[in-house]
């Protein structure tokens, strides 16, 4: 696509050139610039087609949220927006509603998953990238099969334990479960980010005097930082956006934001205004997080980005 | 301060065999260098002393006394890493104060500064030591590395290729350093790694050559110079390097008697601990041949070859000359003015004294016979 281009660009300037001179070809640079420049273009025209394509469902979703009971159902952007769906959602001028508590419970649910995950993962991520030990491997494989093995299969021998055992409905309940979601995505990420930094920079802390815990606090865990950064912003998205698990392990107290918001699809009447309302709320905190931690976002999940 | 002893030494990384039995000891106060090709196990050595790499056989001793369960931060050995191994999240400063500031050899802030400050003017990094890690060049990085290493005193030093990664001028400028520092006030333990035959020969008080995880030769510059143990170690040392005849022993009228397999090159080797008919190799350093470019006279005592001028490459002052006899290649060495017009494919002869020969079993090992 590019060679038609530079030709019909060409044309021009040989005519002009007459006979006598030497046909004025373009010179290379000029014309591999000239390509870079319209894939350049052409790359961000895609883009902007794919990002517009991708907002459809966001800007949809936003939409509904602020449609009154009667424009719900209509596909069209043209409406009256109201607020009144946030209000009622949320219980203003109704004394409080269930949705803020089950948003609180999301949050704990969610920060204490991560917080458990990373307390436990890191030293595994760690003793992982670093140590060969025998079924080593056997138990980072399994740990990744958390990940692909549907939650479905497991899910009904778990409500009975959690049944039995008193976990059930509970926030310690909630937080341990997710440990199957998160642990994963902290060992595996946080195991490349170690396995990318040299073992002589705590071979070299060691000779310098300090012990091994040391040598990891001090040499180890501030050049994975962006790593942690990275990986528990992921942890928590996908724990807050986790559904299978508040919704077959909880009833009222320890229930989550996304298993509540369907609420308003039960009753006399499906508003799926109320659920949006409550959908585009709950998706505010990931998105805060991701815009707070944006930095090491970047580096983070560009792997082997610590390498010095 | 402190002896290191090391008795029988092997490591295994999988399959493949890193050290073989490799023993050897360094007196307090000595500087000793691991020499060697890459891949030798000159590192892992240095890492089993230092106690980062756990031996699966054999001990090492520091001051007399058994370190196998000794942890490396309790060894008291500061160790300079080939990559340096420097904290990237620290300046220059932090990282060469690292050990002074570790719980095992804490200094007070002052004496800190004072320490590092002094160890950076000694390695003309003083101006550094504000940079982070990542504005230095590798050259200077690895003077950083030394320093972290020489800023407090410890039982012995580990040196790792400490100057692999310098220019040349400033490799012989910090050589010279070193030796000062090494030799002078410091006069620490020191095991030095390196593949530079022209560091270890200048810098050791004795030389360890080390070839696939095993030790061939220990002794001093003179002794592995003059007597290398086997065609290895000959090669490892000098540039250019030794030449090496092959042929075979016959009886001559004052004993075994040199001759290469083509017949070109016959030279009398006597005190030779073998009989005659035996295959052997000689090797002969280019600096030990001399070149007559004329017909001359043979000089008393010397052996006289012919050959043809094969290369000539003038390198400054001197003009290394490869001559072709036979079949064989022989290097020599001479002043540039001795040879104006010296052409490819001339004529020229070669003189050597006998007892500058090194002869050489041939076999695996290829082990020395002359005496």
């Amino acid at each position: 696509m590019s060679t038609t281009v530079t030709e019909t660009a060409d044309p021009s300037g040989s005519t002009a050139a007459g006979s006598d001179v030497a046909p004025a070809r373009p010179r290379p640079e000029l014309r591999s610039s000239r390509r870079k420049a319209l894939a350049g273009s052409l790359a961000n025209v895609s883009l902007a087609a794919y990002f517009a394509f991708s907002l459809i469902p966001i800007v949809f979703i936003l939409a509904l949220s602020l449609k009154s009971n009667a424009d719900q159902t209509t596909t069209y952007l043209a409406f009256t927006p109201t607020l009144e769906n946030y209000r009622t959602v949320l219980g203003i001028g109704d004394g409080g509603s269930s949705y803020v508590r089950f948003f609180l419970a999301s949050l704990v649910t969610s920060v204490g998953a991560v917080l458990v995950s990373l307390a436990i993962g890191i030293p595994a991520a760690y003793a992982a990238a670093r140590y060969r030990f025998r079924g080593s491997e056997d138990l980072l494989f399994t740990l990744l099969s958390f990940r692909f093995a549907p939650e479905l299969a497991v899910i009904i021998p778990l409500s009975v334990i959690y049944q039995q055992l008193g976990l059930y409905d509970t926030f310690v309940g909630m937080i341990w479960v997710l440990q199957l979601v998160t642990m994963p995505l902290v060992v595996w990420i946080l195991r490349s980010f170690f396995q990318d930094l040299p073992a002589e920079l705590e071979e070299a802390a060691l000779l310098d005097g300090y012990t091994r815990r040391q040598a990891f606090f001090k040499t180890v865990l501030p050049l994975v930082r962006p790593g942690i950064a990275a990986v528990s912003l992921l942890a928590f998205i996908f724990a807050w956006n986790n559904f299978i698990f508040p919704f077959t392990l909880t009833s009222s107290n320890a229930q989550t934001v996304t298993v509540s918001s369907l609420a308003f699809l039960g009753g006399n009447q499906v508003q799926f205004n109320l659920v949006a309302a409550g959908v585009v709320m709950a998706a505010l905190p990931p998105l805060v997080l991701a815009l707070f931690i944006q930095r090491y976002l970047v580096r983070g999940l560009s792997f082997g980005a610590v390498k010095s | 301060m402190a002896a290191i002893e090391v008795q029988g030494v092997r490591k295994k990384f999988g399959k493949l065999v890193a050290l073989d039995d490799v023993s050897f000891s360094v007196a307090d106060g000595e500087f000793f260098c691991l020499l060697g090709p890459s891949g030798a196990g000159k590192t892992t050595t240095c890492k089993s002393v230092a106690g980062l790499v756990r031996p699966d056989e054999g001990t090492v001793r520091l001051a007399g006394h058994d370190v196998g369960d000794v942890e490396p931060n309790h060894r008291d050995l500061a160790m300079c890493f080939e990559s340096y191994a420097l904290y990237p999240q620290l300046n220059v400063f932090d990282n060469m104060a690292s050990p002074l500031r570790s719980p095992r050899f804490r200094l007070s802030d002052d004496e800190t500064r004072e320490r590092v400050g002094r160890t950076a003017e000694m390695l003309g990094v003083a101006q550094l030591l504000h940079r982070g890690v990542d504005q230095l060049s590798n050259g200077q990085r690895q003077r950083i590395a030394l320093g972290r290493v020489l800023v407090r005193p410890a039982e012995a030093y580990l040196l790792d290729e400490p100057l692999a990664h310098l220019d040349a001028k400033l490799r012989t400028a910090m050589r010279a350093e070193l030796k000062s520092i090494s030799h002078g006030d410091l006069n620490t333990t020191t095991i030095y790694v390196t593949h530079d035959y022209v560091e270890a020969l200048s810098l050791a008080d004795r030389i360890g050559v080390l070839r696939e995880g095993r030790i061939l030769q220990v002794g001093t510059p003179e002794e592995i110079w003059d007597r290398p143990c086997n065609a290895f170690v000959a090669e490892a040392f000098g540039k250019p390097r030794i030449s090496f005849v092959d042929g075979g022993l016959v009886d001559g009228e004052h004993g075994l008697r040199f001759v290469s397999s083509d017949g070109a090159v016959e030279v009398p080797v006597p005190g030779v601990e073998a009989t005659a008919g035996e295959a052997v190799r000689i090797g002969v350093r280019p600096h030990d041949l001399e070149l007559h470019p004329g017909a001359e006279d043979v000089p008393a005592g010397r052996v006289w070859v012919n050959g043809v001028v094969y290369v000539l490459e003038h390198l400054g002052r001197q003009t290394e000359v490869t001559v072709q006899v036979g079949t064989a290649l022989l290097s020599v060495v001479v002043p540039r003015e001795d040879v104006p017009d010296l052409a490819r494919d001339d004529r020229v002869g070669l003189s050597l004294d006998p007892c500058a020969v090194h002869v050489f079993a041939r076999g695996e090992d290829e082990r020395r016979i002359s005496s």
